[in-house]
């Protein structure tokens, strides 16, 4: 038995949460080979191509929760990895410690708290599927997949840019208002989801410990 | 003369008036379960229902294969939502989600009810402060959004923690969303349809809609992918099929081979035509009389009647073997009438005990053979020699079949030694004497039956073989003891004893447990008191759970939920299916998943030293069942004999001649089993069955040799009227025995061996001064 669409919304923010994560794997070195290094607008291939270039297969994060039933955000910190050519994991590792991996289609959730390890299924949920495809097609440059997806919007320059993303699917609507990336050449910086409802998340990166 | 014809002219109005009424009223049915017998304890009647119309008969198990799991996926996806709209489909599971946002609003506003984590310390400000920070966790994981909309009015969790305890079939692997295989290389599914497992027909039609569902979706993109099916519903129909089938060859077969050899032995298309008359008479009547009386006739009966009715030829065969240049076909009759008399009332004796068996499918089979040869015997005697020509004689009879009779009156030795030797082969032989395991006369073919215990691991279904049975007088007491016996089968499941296990209380609490939980719901007052001591310290927005409040006080008034509240969802369904009405009583039936060891099993849960749970292995259960009929009939058999005895007894008013008639039968019965031993055959219900047959012809032959009055020519022509009728005999079930089918093989067998045996022992222990020519 499936718990419909709420669970979607979760597994929704997860796997945005972890494509951000390997989004965010982008060094300044390399994205200084790529785009305009004059502060000119930049194009979406042209974020794309950076990040795909700058790509690493560890990050880490923070992230704060703003939710209209709180007072104030919550905060978790831990890891983000990212394993070519689809495995996405993001480790809490602060307040308590949990794990969400994405292998194909395959979500595994552990928590040892809580003594739960659980496995689903992305197909369950076509509207996120489609998300998380759209991510993949960004951490592998294919802009052209992007787009189908999203409504794609790029603004500032190669120094400090911003990549909003609405979905065009009415069930992708449901679950998410937009996605807001920023960051400056081939780094990514911050990944901000504002919900439907108000609610939102925003996860600063920063480079981890390299393995 | 005029008054002879006055027979012929009520068999005509009758026959006219069977023919009307077969054509116009007769229902033939083809469900399986009609066959079966009721059971003669509870648990079997129980368990035939469950078999009936339970939902381990409803289910399908399907899987797609042939095709990469992506396209796998697809395929399985695109066939659900179509047979999801099927009208004779009441469920069809493939991983997707099952449970629509109606169900959910319903499940949600009973959660107090529901939840087995409602207590009263569950409001307790300490209980509640501790829910609410595993709240504030989910909100800072990925699961927030998931949870989110019911923090302000579950804030303590209890609807998902219902939807947790109820999800089934996590075992299953998926793929994209479907369950697939282990290995990605075939993707389930399962489908309860409306009709019984045991309705062929209408199995048959919703199969065939499946089908061509599937042909439709992968038809085109993916030519190589199949679509394998398994389940009691598909074996129904390939065993309905597979009966009609044969019946029909075989019998077409059976009847060409006899009227050719009625033609060879008489030279006459006439008689053969003749011999039609009290045979198709029989075969109306036969019609007639089971409608009647069990107000339908099964296809199988009517398939299996018919042959067992070949039989009825022996009269019409008598008849001609006796017509001589001396007398008239009716002085003939007339002749041979008080031994054909006596043979007809002692092989009805034996076919009545068909019918007291008790076993449906054996009694109308029983009913059908009395009315049938009543009815051909009559006609044979009223109606058949009216219809021969004056001075008809069919060809000349051999005369050396005497000289044959008299080797044989000689070698009566033979009959000793045959029943010392069948008697030895039964004692030493490693052939068990009775068929044990229903399984080994089941037709369904052994490939289909491991298919089905592949696609049942794969989907971590049970096999439907191991059952906890808990028995109550009303419905909530019901769900009370299924209650009490949920930490017992935890128990066993943690202990490795089997793997899992469904059971009604699981879904539906009883009332005793919905008002305790009720009770427990605090009032207003206190738990506002308690939720505010609770959120203390907690970044929870101010007045965020007023609708709690609400719903807590809402919900301790709410009325009580029962198995209403679920009707026409597929949690419904479940719920139907794992709890009903046995005349009267309440019955849950919990499937056991995985059991490792039935004896230890069984020993644990009569353990529990309550008389209303029990463990039932269906397997030997249902072995059971068959076991209890069989010993049945072969008491009947032995009454019959008796019966017949005394019957004879009475109407040869001889001992010796008493003595002559019985002997080679019982002798004939004891070698026919030693030789069904020696050439591997264990005896089940169905062999025994035609044993009752073959009593009923090896009577009719000893009765014949016997016949005091034959003298010479006579003589010569009950021999080969005889011969004649063993020989069609023999021709019709000897055809019976090649079936693939093993009950119509162990009828075939039996009775081909029983006329032949009998014959040769009746002809062995004949009379020597009734035939010195």
């Amino acid at each position: 038995m499936n718990f419909g669409t709420t669970q979607t919304r979760w597994i929704f923010v997860l796997s945005v949460l972890l494509l951000a994560g390997n989004v965010a794997e982008v060094t300044a070195e390399s994205s200084l080979s790529l785009g305009d290094r004059s502060g000119n607008v930049w194009t979406v291939e042209q974020v794309v191509a950076s990040l795909k270039e700058g790509r690493e297969p560890s990050v880490s994060f923070e992230e704060a929760t703003y939710s209209s039933l709180l007072t104030e955000p919550l905060i978790v910190r831990g890891l983000l990895r990212f394993t070519p050519p689809s495995t996405l994991e993001k480790e809490v590792l602060e307040p308590y410690r949990e794990r969400y991996l994405i292998e194909g289609d395959r979500v595994t959730f552990e928590s040892e708290r809580k003594h739960v390890k659980k496995t689903i299924s992305l197909e369950d949920y076509p509207a996120l599927r489609s998300f998380v495809e759209a991510f993949r097609a960004t951490l592998t440059g294919d802009v052209a997949q992007l787009k189908k997806v999203y409504e794609t919007t790029v603004d500032g320059t190669s120094r400090q840019w911003t990549l909003l993303l609405r979905p065009y699917d009415p069930a992708g609507k449901s679950m998410v208002d937009y996605l807001l990336l920023s960051g400056s050449e081939g780094r990514l910086t911050t990944i901000a989801i504002r919900a439907p409802d108000g609610d939102r998340s925003v996860m600063t990166l920063r480079r981890g410990p390299s393995k | 003369m005029k008054a002879a014809w006055w027979p012929v002219l009520v068999w005509v109005a009758l026959i006219t008036g069977a023919v009307w009424f077969t054509g116009t009223r007769l229902s033939v049915h083809s469900e399986l379960g009609d066959l079966l017998p009721e059971g003669t304890t509870a648990t079997q009647r129980l368990l035939l229902t469950q078999v009936r119309s339970g939902l381990a008969g409803r289910m399908l198990l399907l899987a797609i294969e042939g095709a990469p799991p992506d396209e796998l996926a697809r395929l399985s996806k695109t066939l659900g939502e179509g047979l999801r709209e099927h009208a004779q489909i009441d469920f069809v599971g493939n991983g997707m989600q099952v449970l629509s946002s109606e169900e959910r609003q319903v499940l949600f506003r009973a959660r107090y009810l529901l939840s087995r984590t409602v207590r009263a310390e569950t409001f307790s400000a300490d209980s509640l402060h501790a829910a609410l920070e595993q709240r504030l966790d989910e909100l800072r994981s990925p699961l927030a959004s998931m949870i989110k909309a019911y923090i302000p009015t579950d804030p303590t969790g209890e609807f998902l923690g219902i939807l947790q305890s109820w999800s089934g079939w996590e075992s299953s692997a998926t793929h994209r969303g479907v369950w697939m295989s282990g290995d990605h290389q075939r993707a389930l599914l399962v489908v309860e349809t409306k009709a019984a497992g045991f309705d062929a027909d209408a199995q048959e039609a919703i199969q065939r809609d499946i089908r061509a569902s599937f042909h439709r979706v992968a038809d085109g993109p993916s030519p190589s992918a199949r679509l394998l099916m398994s389940g009691p519903g598909v074996f129904t129909v390939e065993i309905q099929r597979t009966i009609e089938r044969e019946v029909w060859w075989l019998s077409t077969l059976a009847a060409t081979l006899v009227f050719l050899f009625l033609y060879a032995s008489y030279r006459s298309w006439m008689l053969v035509l003749l011999s039609l008359i009290p045979l198709s008479s029989g075969i109306l009547a036969g019609m007639v009389a089971v409608h009647s009386w069990f107000g339908f006739v099964h296809g199988i009966t009517l398939g299996f009647g018919i042959t067992l009715l070949g039989v009825a030829d022996d009269y019409p065969i008598h008849l001609f073997s006796h017509l001589n240049k001396q007398a008239s076909a009716r002085a003939t009759m007339r002749a041979i009438w008080p031994t054909m008399r006596l043979g007809v009332l002692t092989t009805a004796i034996g076919f009545s005990s068909l019918l007291l068996a008790g076993f449906p499918a054996l009694a109308q089979l029983g009913l059908f053979a009395l009315a049938g040869l009543g009815t051909a015997v009559l006609v044979t005697r009223w109606v058949l020699p009216v219809c021969i020509p004056a001075g008809f004689v069919p060809r000349e009879i051999r005369t050396d079949l005497l000289g044959t009779m008299a080797y044989l009156s000689k070698a009566k030795v033979v009959v000793p030694v045959a029943v010392v030797l069948a008697t030895i082969v039964m004692i030493w032989s490693d052939t068990p004497l009775w068929e044990e395991d229903l399984a080994k006369i089941s037709p369904v073919s052994e490939e289909k039956k491991q298919l089905d215990q592949q696609l049942r691991r794969a989907l971590g279904a049970p096999d439907m073989r191991d059952l906890l049975v808990v028995e109550a007088a009303t419905q909530e007491d019901l769900l009370e003891r299924s209650e009490a016996v949920m930490p017992q089968l935890d128990r066993l499941r943690e202990a490795g004893a089997l793997e899992g296990y469904d059971l009604v209380s699981r879904y539906l609490p009883s009332h005793h447990v919905q008002q305790e939980r009720q009770q427990s719901l605090p009032n207003s007052v206190d738990l506002k008191d308690w939720l505010g001591e609770a959120v203390k310290g907690l970044p929870f927005a101010p007045g965020l759970f007023v609708p709690f409040l609400d719903e807590v006080e809402v919900a301790r008034r709410q009325p009580l939920v029962d198995r209403d509240l679920f009707r026409g969802t597929p949690l419904g369904l479940k719920i139907e299916a794992l709890m009903l009405e046995d005349h009267g009583r309440w019955v849950a039936v919990a499937p056991l998943r995985g059991v490792v060891d039935r004896q230890g099993l069984k020993a644990a849960v009569a353990g529990w030293g309550e008389s209303a749970v029990t463990y039932v292995d269906i397997k030997e259960e249902s072995n059971r069942l068959m076991r209890d009929y069989r010993n049945r009939t072969v008491q009947l058999l032995g009454w019959g004999t008796i019966a017949i005895a005394g019957a004879l007894a009475i109407g040869l008013k001889s001992l010796s001649q008493l003595w002559r008639v019985l002997v080679p039968i019982i002798a004939g019965l004891i070698v026919v089993v030693g030789i069904l031993n020696l050439s591997g055959e264990s005896l089940s219900l169905f062999h025994v069955a035609t044993l009752l047959l073959v009593v009923g012809l090896g009577l009719d032959y000893a009765l014949f040799f016997n016949r005091v009055e034959d003298q010479g020519e006579e003589r010569q022509r009950t021999v080969f009227g005889l011969l004649v009728c063993s020989t069609t005999t023999v021709l019709v079930f000897g055809v019976l025995a090649c079936s693939s089918i093993p009950v119509l093989h162990a009828i075939g067998l039996t009775a081909a061996c029983g006329s032949l045996t009998c014959l040769l022992f009746a002809g062995f222990l004949a009379g020597q001064d009734s035939h010195v020519s």
